[in-house]
């Protein structure tokens, strides 16, 4: 048989790229305490689907740790995790 | 396992909009989005839109091609059909990037790198190294995906027939009291769970052994199937049945008819469908670049994941 590549089974793959593909560790990708930050909406919206332990990302740890990482950030309390991605400016859209 | 606290997640949800300056998501005053990286010269280009219409471009440095699109923020959103659209167009992307460049080393949706254009350059060529000779080792290599679903269930009559454990159970039950019979009775719907286990577990092993032999790599996934992003979508045929396994290969593109060989082989097997895809970029077989900073830190972290890149 050939593999088939259509819409149909492009759905195959649309959530390895929410788990897999080349992770990059450096001070010039955006993140949250070090961590790859998927956007939290999206987070959410994928973890409340009944298909969690398909999304590696989304197990628990992972969003504890980026709660946690946010709430350090939120109140202001700085560690040297969340130090290194200083460069990240959170606050209301000024540019575009 | 989700967010239990609804107003919390209202709260995160809203924080990343402008009318909340205390909001949570990082904002980037320049940034580029990664799709992939490719094997390009310095006058290559790519033409192509990008996640949420931007257009994409290729930033090139010593050979090496990142395809890319400027952003200034995270995509993010609940909405289901949005992320659908965004990943779609990263796939196509990332697509067009392979047919024209050849295998692609390809990101995680959403992995963007501060700065501009010049600090893509300048992190090429400090990866230079690794990006280079990972893109070497996948030259012509692909991630085909394998799923092999028992669709018609072999009957408990023949597994009785086919067991000799099975065979003197039902004997016994068959000459049996209703008493005596119903306890054997017992004894027997265990055992043939038993059978129809391990010769799931058999079918699974041989496949995933014989694959073994023709392709780089091969990885187990999780039986349970991906419906998350399915809803739209014709899933493929694939209900109605038990899965048997996944698994997801790294091979070249030489031995795509091998691998399709034996999947022939299996899908003969009564009852049983194989759904065969491919060939995608190798997500699952992408390496980690500039890994070495913080291996401590991260021990926790990416690398259990699980179904990723370590099986």
């Amino acid at each position: 048989m050939r593999p088939r590549k259509d819409d149909e089974v492009l759905v195959d793959v649309l959530d390895v790229l929410l788990r897999d593909g080349a992770i990059v560790r450096a001070d010039v990708i955006v993140s949250v305490a070090d961590i790859p930050l998927i956007g939290i909406k999206l987070t959410a919206a994928i973890a409340g689907m009944e298909t969690m332990t398909e999304y590696g990302l989304f197990e628990e740890w992972d969003l504890e740790r980026r709660r946690s990482a946010i709430t350090r950030r939120q109140y202001g309390r700085r560690d040297p995790e969340v130090d290194r991605s200083e460069a990240i400016s959170v606050g209301s859209h000024s540019s575009n | 396992m989700s967010f239990d606290d609804p107003s919390e997640s209202t709260h995160i949800a809203d924080g990343s909009s402008a009318e909340h300056p205390d909001g949570e998501t990082p904002e980037i005053d320049e940034g580029r989005y990664l799709y992939c990286l490719v094997c390009a010269d310095e006058d290559a280009d790519l033409e192509q839109v990008g996640v949420d219409g931007e257009p994409v471009s290729l930033v090139t440095a010593d050979g090496i091609g990142a395809v890319v699109h400027p952003t200034n923020e995270l995509y993010d959103s609940a909405d289901i059909a949005e992320i659908r659209r965004w990943l779609v167009r990263h796939q196509t992307v990332v697509d067009a990037a392979a047919d024209r460049f050849g295998t692609p080393i390809p990101f995680q949706f959403d992995t963007i790198l501060r700065g501009d254009d010049d600090r893509v350059r300048e992190w090429l060529r400090t990866e230079h190294g690794t990006i280079s000779s990972a893109l070497e080792s996948l030259t012509d290599h692909w991630e085909y995906r394998i799923e092999v679903v028992d669709v018609d269930p072999i009957s408990d009559e023949r597994l009785i027939e086919q067991d000799d454990r099975l065979g003197k159970l039902q004997a016994r039950i068959d000459d049996s009291e209703d008493g005596t019979a119903f306890l054997l009775e017992k004894k027997r719907d265990h055992r043939l769970e038993e059978v129809r286990v391990a010769r799931r577990e058999q079918i699974a092993a041989d496949l995933e052994a014989r694959l073994a032999e023709l392709v780089r790599e091969v990885h187990t996934l999780e039986r349970s199937p991906t419906v998350g992003l399915a809803d739209d979508v014709t899933d493929g045929g694939a209900d109605g049945g038990e899965t048997y396994c996944r698994l997801t290969v790294l091979a070249h593109a030489d031995d795509e008819g091998a691998v399709g060989s034996v999947l022939d082989q299996v899908a003969a097997t009564d009852g049983l469908e194989v759904r065969f895809t491919g060939p995608w970029p190798p997500y699952t077989f992408a390496p980690e670049l500039g890994g070495d900073r913080s291996s401590e830190e991260s021990s926790g972290g990416v690398d259990d994941q699980p179904g990723g890149r370590v099986p």
